[in-house]
């Protein structure tokens, strides 16, 4: 009795020894966000910015706030099985999980990091997710005709005044999700987004789809933010099929498994 | 063999510190994210792999059985951005994981939210909330 009475205090003590750790966690994810004094330049984005989310992969738009789908569309997100969402399940088959790309706009809430460059004639976002990156034109040109279905498609951009980026997307294939949440779309979809540069370390983005084969109505995200973290890099990311699967097998598997007991 | 310490992690090793609730920031459902444990244990394995590294680790249950927990961080290029390298976790280290177990009761854990750390007899902490 007196063995078990002293085994709990030096387990209690060794607990205690560990608290004060827990206590000091909150609000150091957006510890980059304090605004830097520097005038934002015009008509420039570049950097290294982070989407100001929960810290997991999220969507465009709250499940609740998506419009109605066509039959199509509803047929074919009854036969995802999603690990995220109101209707998650363990396992699933996100198409992400045999490292197909995972897509736009999906790619843009994330919690990793992407990388703006500016080049002549072109924006590029190097996203540290996939290693993937994506060429925004700003040459003048118009969105191909008749675009081959790709899996980041075809973007334009334009400046609208010194500080707001505008871009217009389109030329999609319709093997990603639109969400963790497993919602389709068709190739028909085309994006618009507003990259406003309201100080120098914020970027306010808004984003809409328009998908009329998919969605009765326009989906129109609300307001997001990206803040600039000036000492981030972007670092390797690729989706490797075999870490992908040793993965799979290690964690996903035995985590999603029917309970034993 | 630093024989205190390593008694009381023993001891401790079956015991678990009921931390939560918080909001579900990974949001992945085979996890309980709203009730996070902290457990204690001897370091098996470190995977430093996307897309997310995992850490593996002995743990004693309370009949002093050794049980192997798989435990889910975060992407190397996170753990970089918050300070690891490959080598901050290596086989043998004592450690105190504080994680999101898996629903269904197996020994896995997923440690990657922003709650979600490591502590070393030292004091040291290992964080994996900067993205």
């Amino acid at each position: 009795m007196r063995n078990r009475l002293v085994s709990f205090m030096v387990a209690l003590a060794a607990v205690l020894a560990f608290a004060p750790a827990a206590l000091a966690q909150a609000g150091q994810q957006q510890a980059t966000a304090k605004a830097s004094a520097a005038p934002a330049p015009k008509r420039d984005l570049s950097g290294v910015w982070q989407y100001q989310g929960s810290g997991g992969a999220e969507s465009l738009v709250p499940e609740k706030d998506m419009p109605p789908m066509t039959p199509w569309a509803k047929a074919r997100f009854d036969q995802e099985r999603p690990g995220y969402g109101s209707r998650a399940i363990p396992g699933g088959n996100d198409p992400i999980l045999q490292c197909d790309p995972i897509g736009f706009p999906r790619v843009m809430f994330m919690p990793t990091p992407i990388e703006f460059v500016q080049a002549p004639g072109r924006v590029l976002q190097f996203f540290e997710r996939e290693h993937e990156w994506r060429p925004i034109w700003t040459d003048g040109r118009s969105l191909p005709e008749d675009a081959d279905p790709a899996w980041f498609g075809h973007a334009i951009g334009h400046w609208e005044g010194d500080y707001t980026l505008v871009v217009e997307s389109a030329g999609f294939n319709d093997k990603t999700w639109l969400s963790p949440a497993g919602y389709p779309h068709t190739e028909d979809m085309r994006v618009t987004e507003r990259y406003q540069r309201a100080d120098h370390d914020t970027i306010l983005y808004n984003i809409s789809v328009v998908d009329p084969k998919a969605y009765t109505k326009p989906i129109v995200g609300p307001q997001k933010t990206f803040k600039l973290r000036p000492h981030a890099e972007i670092e390797e990311f690729p989706c490797v099929l075999s870490e992908e699967n040793s993965f799979t097998q290690r964690i996903r598997e035995p985590a999603a498994a029917k309970p034993t007991k | 063999m630093k024989p205190k310490l390593v008694t009381s992690f023993a001891l401790v090793g079956s015991l678990v510190v009921v931390c939560g609730p918080l909001s579900a920031h990974h949001g992945n459902i085979a996890y309980d994210e709203e009730h996070l444990i902290t457990i204690m244990g001897t370091v098996t394995e470190m995977a430093w792999s996307n897309p997310h590294c995992q850490i593996y680790f002995d743990v004693k249950d309370d009949k002093g059985k050794v049980v192997n927990w798989a435990v889910e961080s975060q992407s190397p290029g996170i753990l970089k951005r918050n300070g690891w390298t490959k080598s901050s976790i290596k086989p043998g280290d004592q450690i105190a994981i504080t994680l999101a177990p898996a629903k269904n009761g197996s020994p896995v854990g997923f440690s990657g939210g922003n709650k979600g750390k490591i502590v070393f007899p030292d004091g040291r902490v290992l964080r994996m909330n900067e993205r």
